[in-house]
């Protein structure tokens, strides 16, 4: 082992190459999501999302001007136009005017009609429809075609989801709503996790092992349980369903959570700094809030994202304790769920409401996340 | 002397606005052939100025406008502050809320099975024999949505307790007319024209159906509705009754023929886009896609009025796309059945705006302000059908009115683990090759463990 120090191991590629395909693997489903907020509902349903990204060839069903757009000149009726949208540039490679055979014909092409007269198409989607009768019936004629289709990403989701009408306020009132249940559900755990975690941890009593044993005994009860019997609870003693319910809640699932990472993290501080403040005439509080509190900060960041993340992400709970038949008190994850629609089916919806909701998040993540490697490393390992 | 009656309307539209957050007038009063008439007889009967209505439903997006708009009409004559609330976990939630006593005044129930599991509970209150009356009275086929809506309380009392609003129609078939004239294709009018077609696509080289049974959680349902359809196209409805009541058990014959009636389309592999093996895996929502793809995968699906929601964007019914009805056999003399669900709404807290907004949905005006928007159906008598939404929604509703038979989902009126469970389980095992009677008699015996 004499290239400890100064020559790399070759196998650092290896482990740089597996670093890097285990990320893109792992990011791989959120890059799909992320690509089809960008597509409409009708192209989900029809092509992955891969397929948005270049230019692909498609079957498309398109239609001709209806005949009351008809010109008569010198008694040949004729019907002109384009096919394909103004923006959209796309080649036809072949096309067809009946279901069964649709590559049919090339563009240039002449076709008979089955109700009379021809229509001929050009590369561009440009055609033109002619009869010595008047074109009857109140549709156009459908046209299949085979088309180059340049990609199309559109912004439509988004608009829809945070400025349309019908969304917009259900949307800000959701977002605030989650604030205003998000914010304190982080603060009040900590707080209270903090002062226990500094009792389970540097303050001698009896039972404080068997404490601690019941705590972290409390982690692995499902939260499931407690649902109906704390929602009765909370309408007993007159709290009912709102945001101090729902506070109380988060509080009370957080906590062993919360008591557990801080009080393993506070365990592992010098023990030589409190004590010489003991010396020194330090009361317990003095000790806590001068010495403990400030060291501690990466442990308090780190629970407070977890926290935050995951009442931020609620709709469980929410729905439980404060979500009631008023509507006034939606949260974000409730507000989505509705925007799918009542035989949840619309999915383009769901992409973007992820990326709509996932960015408050994100911002907390990335401000604090130094905190969190560092605070959870720092109460794992000795 | 009308004039004066809108104006007050317009005039309390003004005053109230501000206090409505959701939910917008569409229509002015006085236009749209509405029965305006109710509405005001209705707003001057009841004042509820100060009280609030709260109002918890499965309806989500859409629907849950056309419903809210429909509210807001009430708030608007009456003056209750209203309130609504759509839930896709509706069955659970309502169910928590009610346990833990904070239940909303009035529920819409998707289906009757949740509705009879709250009543035995003792969480709904008694809707009184003169709306029985009234929906006897008033409704095609008057008596039997009474019935349905009559469930046993916690002392185990028959009661009126449920009263359906907005009904479906699942007996239907949607194709794509410029298909079939592309093909020559004739719409069959019998279930053996319905056969021969089959046959002829497939002999065509082509596949005639769509079906997908995928749902999460509930996947199977869509081929429970195949086969009580066929159930009420092969049996008379009183044996399909016995067996809704497992009077006459799963795995009899009769039923057992049923499914394999359903098996004759799904189960043979030219017949389905994808294969028998993609029956079972096919999500229902995107099945009908498969009519509209270029070239067409497929040219029927068999689907419940709400499944144009899931046609592309930009399909016009009744010309893009269009339905005829399930047709039922000429050999057997069963009349034209008609198979249907539809959501029902009971009191689980009662108060003076929940008894007012039930004599609410009692005018036409509600059903026709309903009918005037996508996607509702109402077998109510004096509703305007001239105020439907469009052509489409109007041959579902003449479909509903002309039934000889209506019957309702039976899946929907077995006890949850069967209806809503081992029924479809055994449905999804029966698409993916195991026999039609081991699939009765498993879910049969899984009947017999609930009794």
């Amino acid at each position: 082992m004499d290239n400890i120090a100064g020559t790399k191991s070759s196998l650092t590629w290896v482990v740089h190459i597996s670093v890097a395909l285990l990320v893109i693997l792992w990011l791989l489903p959120t890059i799909g999501l992320f690509v089809s907020s960008f597509r409409t509902a009708d192209q989900i349903a029809t092509s992955g999302w891969w397929k948005a990204l270049t230019a692909s060839e498609q079957n498309l069903t398109l239609r001709s001007a209806a005949p009351d757009t008809q010109v008569e000149t010198n008694g040949l009726f004729v019907i002109e136009g384009q096919l394909f949208d103004a923006a959209q540039e796309a080649e036809i490679s072949a096309w067809g005017i009946n279901s069964r055979a649709i590559d049919a014909f090339k563009p240039g092409d002449t076709a008979d009609l089955r109700k009379g007269g021809t229509i001929t198409v050009q590369t561009d989607g440009s055609y033109r429809m002619e009869n010595t009768e008047a074109f009857a019936g109140k549709r156009g004629q459908r046209v299949f075609v085979v088309a180059t289709v340049p990609p199309e990403l559109t912004f439509e989701n988004y608009r829809a989801m945070l400025f349309s009408d019908e969304n917009a306020t259900g949307m800000v009132k959701a977002f605030f709503n989650t604030l205003t249940v998000t914010i304190p559900a982080t603060v009040i755990p900590i707080l209270v996790a903090a002062f226990a975690a500094y009792a389970l941890a540097w303050m001698d009593f009896p039972g404080r092992a068997l404490l601690i044993a019941v705590i972290v005994g409390l982690l692995v009860v499902p939260l499931q349980l407690a649902l109906i019997p704390l929602l009765k609870l909370h309408l007993n003693i007159g709290i009912g369903k709102g945001y101090l319910g729902i506070w109380l809640a988060h509080t009370g699932f957080g906590l062993p959570l919360a008591i557990y990472l801080l009080r393993n993290y506070m365990v592992g501080l010098p023990r030589d700094i409190i004590e010489n403040a003991r010396v020194d005439g330090a009361t317990e509080y003095q000790i806590f809030t001068k010495i403990i509190l400030p060291l501690s900060f990466p442990a308090l960041a780190s629970f407070a994202i977890f926290q935050f993340l995951w009442t931020w992400n609620d709709l469980l709970v929410a729905k439980v304790f404060l979500i009631d038949a008023t509507g006034q008190t939606t949260v974000m994850t409730a507000q989505i769920v509705e925007l799918l629609g009542t035989y949840g089916g619309n999915w383009e919806v769901l992409a973007t409401a992820a990326f709509v909701s996932i960015s408050v998040p994100l911002i907390v993540f990335f401000t604090m996340q130094r905190y969190l490697v560092r605070g959870l490393l720092a109460g794992s390992v000795k | 002397m009308k004039r004066p009656l809108y104006a007050g309307v317009a005039a309390l539209a003004l005053m109230t606005n501000a206090a409505l957050a959701d939910g917008h007038l569409p229509i002015a009063p006085g236009e749209g052939g509405l029965n305006w008439a109710s509405l005001e007889a209705f707003g001057a009967a009841n004042n509820l100025e100060g009280e609030e209505l709260t109002f918890f439903g499965p309806w989500l997006a859409g629907e849950a406008q056309s419903f809210k708009d429909m509210m807001a009409y009430f708030g608007e004559v009456t003056g209750a502050k209203w309130s609504y609330v759509g839930s896709d976990s509706l069955e659970q939630q309502i169910v928590i809320d009610s346990e833990a006593g904070s239940p909303p005044n009035l529920v819409a129930f998707p289906q009757p099975g949740l509705a009879a599991n709250m009543a035995s509970r003792g969480f709904l209150k008694s809707l009184g024999s003169d709306t029985a009356d009234w929906v006897t009275e008033n409704y095609a086929a008057g008596s039997s949505w009474v019935d349905l809506g009559t469930y046993a309380d916690a002392s185990g009392n028959k009661d009126f307790l449920g009263f359906f609003f907005n009904v479906n129609v699942k007996s239907l078939v949607w194709y794509i007319p410029e298909n079939f004239e592309d093909a020559g294709y004739d719409v069959p009018t019998t279930m053996e024209e319905l056969k021969a077609l089959t046959d002829q696509i497939v002999a065509d080289g082509e596949t005639p159906w769509c079906i997908g049974l995928g749902s999460g959680g509930a996947t199977g349902w869509p081929a429970t509705d195949w086969v009580e359809d066929l159930m009420l196209r092969t049996q008379p409805p009183e044996v399909y009754d016995q067996w809704v009541t497992n009077d006459m058990p799963f795995n009899d014959p009769r039923v057992v023929a049923a499914i394999e009636e359903f098996g004759a389309f799904a189960r043979v592999e030219e017949n389905v886009a994808g294969g028998t093996g993609a029956v079972a895996t096919t999500d229902f929502r995107d099945s009908p896609k498969g009519m509209f793809s270029t070239p067409p995968q497929c040219y029927m699906h068999r689907q419940a009025s709400f499944i144009p929601a899931y046609f592309p964007e930009g399909t016009e019914l009744g010309a893009d796309a269009d339905f005829f009805y399930f047709p039922a056999y000429e050999s057997k003399d069963l009349g034209k059945p008609v198979l249907g669900g539809g959501t029902i709404i009971s009191i689980t807290d009662d108060s003076k705006a929940a008894r007012a907004f039930m004599e609410f949905l009692k005018t036409p005006f509600a059903h026709e302000i309903m009918m005037t928007q996508e996607g509702f159906l109402t077998p109510h008598k004096g509703a305007n059908p001239e105020t439907y939404f469009s052509d489409t929604q109007r041959g579902l509703g003449d479909i509903l009115l002309n039934a000889t038979t209506f019957r309702f989902d039976g899946s929907d009126l077995m006890p949850g683990g069967v209806g809503a469970g081992t029924f479809w389980t055994g449905m999804v095992d029966y698409a993916g090759g195991k026999p039609a009677q081991q699939v009765a008699d498993e879910i049969q015996d899984s009947w017999d463990a609930l009794k």
